[in-house]
């Protein structure tokens, strides 16, 4: 029995590129019907992912932003207490059926879809530490009760779940043992110029090649704070052909570079370490100043 | 089916259980592996890794398992032979220290295998050869802060698994010294929920209640229930601490994230505490110590971070300051007393291993304040010792005064 003939398989799409260990982590949550989680660094494409297999299966697409103060119910369902209690006093409505004040959220949306869905977990790590224990029951059983109407919604079809996280927080180890994992790697500079060439189809080449050579140059300083990420490559080729920059010019200087080094110290290291022209107006090479990182070895 | 490629995976030390054993299976029996060893590779590691930090390991079992490509046995043992009898390492300087920093992984591991060549015997202390206690970036027991350490376990690299050989992911191996959210569950045990707080929510079951009772909207409103828990850190940032600074920071943010701390007042000093400690290292701006020792609220737990390592002048001699701004008359070992007498939640946090804590000034601190190591486990056992006891030491004797003289 081959895979082809029982599930669709998810191949990537044309603005979505993705490396074979990738579509495979896809393939392995799809069939299984197990919860996939995706990390990787900021600006590789997780949350793109979801919409990616949401597209290129055909289902529709249903998103949780996860914030520091979500709690693992209201994915499921939200229950509006005031808006009944506003009821009961001025309302029209039968403040009886309790049912007409629950909304289902994300969760609860993608049980209840009549199709296969899949849905989006975006940032888990976002909330508190004990969140993602508090979803394994609902994730495993794909069911659960409202529990002021004792509706019980199960999943019609079980949606594919994709969940990223930023790694801020660690996960615990009962809810990774669910889970298919992948890390996405970053892309090296083949991949990066495939990528930059599908948000930027008509870019020169000249000016395309140059700016991946100081893309890469500035990644590879050691020990940044923050290193430079696709999306931030992305919108910096804009600027550079926005301004109307020169190729030539960029091997002498870096302009915009505030769009890819965001923390004072990272852009003295990058100078210290060649990557980046010091601009001699701004501060003396010797990085005297507050908040730079030789200014925290000037302590000693 | 593969039954010698999970127990290499174990070895390797990949928490894989039967669930993830079974959903391989599983998913061998759907079909999704192709017949080709990638798409065994990409399946198999998707199920059995759990984060980044497995992909070396699985690596490594795959790369093991599939060519069978391990270190020489012979080669492996004398170096496990001369690794298990480590010497003490000597102090390095500050500077010593930062010019070690330098290399990174991937140069480090050509020097290793280079040096692995020309090297036939033990060796133990120096700056160069592959052994114990010493300062050259192999080995065991060493100074060297982005050294590679070599005993059990470490394996070659295999010839046959192009993928599993190259080991990309290398990078990410932690066998972590601090797991932040092991630590963000210990700190969170110091939360002391009360309804104290000033601001109000609304109360809906007494206000459900009484509505129903007078059928006139009755809105009830009762204090949010809010976490009295503060903690003050203490952080050493002197030079000494460099090496340290992903442990401090990771720690940091544990105590940032761990949600529900009411206060997290952050103060920084350099080797010991003065008369003033920094509230901004960058901007220099400082505080009082006197101001921070007043009126300290209930449920304040005090951290100290340090190495508590420096010298003996610093900690006991009046004016024992390196700096001008923090000069002080006062001895630094008796401002810790200021601080410990204040604070009589309080602990210190000390990232070098516990047996260098004979030392000279790190056993005197440990006369004033407790101490634990700076690990997962050292701080659950601080938080323990914080909930459980208040102070659990009288303040201490005063110690007899170095002379200045004598020093110089």
């Amino acid at each position: 029995m081959s895979y082809q003939s029982t599930f669709q398989r998810w191949n990537g799409t044309e603005s979505y590129i993705a490396d074979d260990g990738l579509i495979a982590a896809v393939n392995v949550a799809v069939a299984l019907q197990r919860p996939l989680l995706v990390k990787g660094e900021p600006g590789t494409g997780k949350t793109l992912l979801a919409h990616a297999i949401a597209d290129g299966l055909g289902l529709p697409l249903h998103t949780w932003h996860v914030k520091s103060t979500t709690r693992a119910q209201d994915g499921c369902w939200v229950y509006d207490a005031v808006a009944r209690l506003q009821d009961s006093r001025f309302g029209d409505r039968d403040v009886r059926d309790v049912s007409q004040y629950i909304k289902l959220g994300p969760l609860g949306e993608a049980f209840s879809s009549e199709k296969r869905a899949v849905l989006l977990i975006d940032e888990i790590d976002k909330a508190d530490i004990e969140f993602p224990n508090d979803l394994l029951h609902e994730l495993d059983a794909m069911r659960f009760v409202i529990t002021e109407t004792g509706e019980e919604i199960s999943a019609k079809h079980r949606p594919v779940v994709i969940i990223s996280s930023n790694a801020e927080k660690e996960l615990p180890d009962a809810f990774l043992r669910r889970c298919v994992f992948h890390y996405i790697n970053f892309p090296n500079e083949d991949r990066l110029t495939q990528i930059c060439r599908v948000h930027h189809p008509d870019v020169d080449d000249k000016l395309l090649a140059a700016a991946l050579r100081r893309f890469m140059a500035l990644r590879s300083v050691k020990h940044l704070r923050k290193k430079p990420t696709t999306s931030e490559l992305v919108d910096w080729i804009s600027g550079l052909r926005l301004a109307g920059i020169d190729p030539e010019k960029l091997s002498a200087a870096l302009p915009f570079a505030g769009v890819l080094l965001k923390d004072e110290s990272d852009a003295a290291k990058a100078k210290k370490a060649g990557a980046m022209e010091s601009d001699d107006d701004s501060d003396d090479s010797d990085g005297n100043k507050g908040g730079s990182g030789t200014g925290w070895r000037g302590w000693r | 089916m593969f039954i010698g490629f999970h127990s290499m995976l174990r070895t390797a030390g990949l928490k894989i259980g039967l669930t993830e054993w079974l959903a391989l299976m599983e998913a061998l029996d759907a079909g999704l592996v192709e017949p080709s060893l990638r798409s065994f590779y990409d399946v198999s590691r998707a199920l059995v890794c759990r984060d980044e930090g497995d992909y070396d390991r699985f690596d490594q079992a795959f790369a093991a398992y599939f060519s069978e490509a391990e270190l020489p046995p012979k080669l492996k043992d004398k170096l496990a032979e001369w690794l298990s009898r480590p010497i003490e390492r000597p102090a390095l300087s500050d500077e010593e220290l930062e010019k070690l920093q330098s290399l990174d992984l991937d140069e480090l591991r050509k020097l290793f295998e280079e040096r692995m060549a020309e090297q036939d015997e033990r060796h133990d202390g120096g700056d160069y050869w592959i052994g114990s206690g010493g300062k050259s970036p192999f080995g065991q027991g060493g100074q060297h802060p982005t050294g590679m350490r070599v005993g059990e376990g470490a394996k070659g690299r295999g010839s046959a698994v192009a993928a599993a050989r190259a080991r990309r992911f290398r990078n990410y191996r932690d066998d972590r010294v601090l797991d932040t959210r092991a630590l963000a569950v210990a700190i969170r045990r110091l939360r002391r929920l009360e309804r104290k707080a000033r601001r109000m929510e609304l109360d809906i079951d007494e206000t459900v209640r009484k509505t129903a009772r007078t059928d006139l909207l009755e809105i009830v409103e009762r204090p949010e229930r809010r976490n009295q828990a503060r903690v003050v850190l203490m952080m050493d940032s002197g030079g000494s601490m460099e090496p340290h600074t992903r442990l401090v920071e990771q720690f940091f943010s544990a105590m940032k994230k761990s949600g529900g701390l009411r206060e997290v007042e952050t103060y920084y000093f350099h080797n010991c505490v003065y008369n003033k400690v920094y509230t901004d290292i960058a901007q220099f701006e400082s505080k009082d110590l006197d101001e921070i020792c007043r009126g300290v609220p209930p449920n304040t737990h005090l951290f100290f971070v340090g190495d508590a390592w420096m010298g003996p002048y610093e900690l006991l001699a009046p004016y024992g300051s390196l700096e001008m701004a923090t000069s002080d008359k006062v001895p630094g070992i008796d401002r810790l007393a200021q601080l410990a007498a204040a604070y009589p939640k309080r602990v210190w946090l000390n990232p070098i291993p516990e047996n260098y804590w004979h030392a000279e000034t790190i056993a005197q601190v440990r006369e004033v304040v407790d101490m634990y190591p700076m690990t997962v486990a050292g701080i659950v056992e601080a938080v323990s010792a914080l909930l459980g006891r208040g102070a659990n030491r009288d303040q201490r004797e005063p110690i007899a005064m170095w002379s200045n003289d004598a020093l110089h």
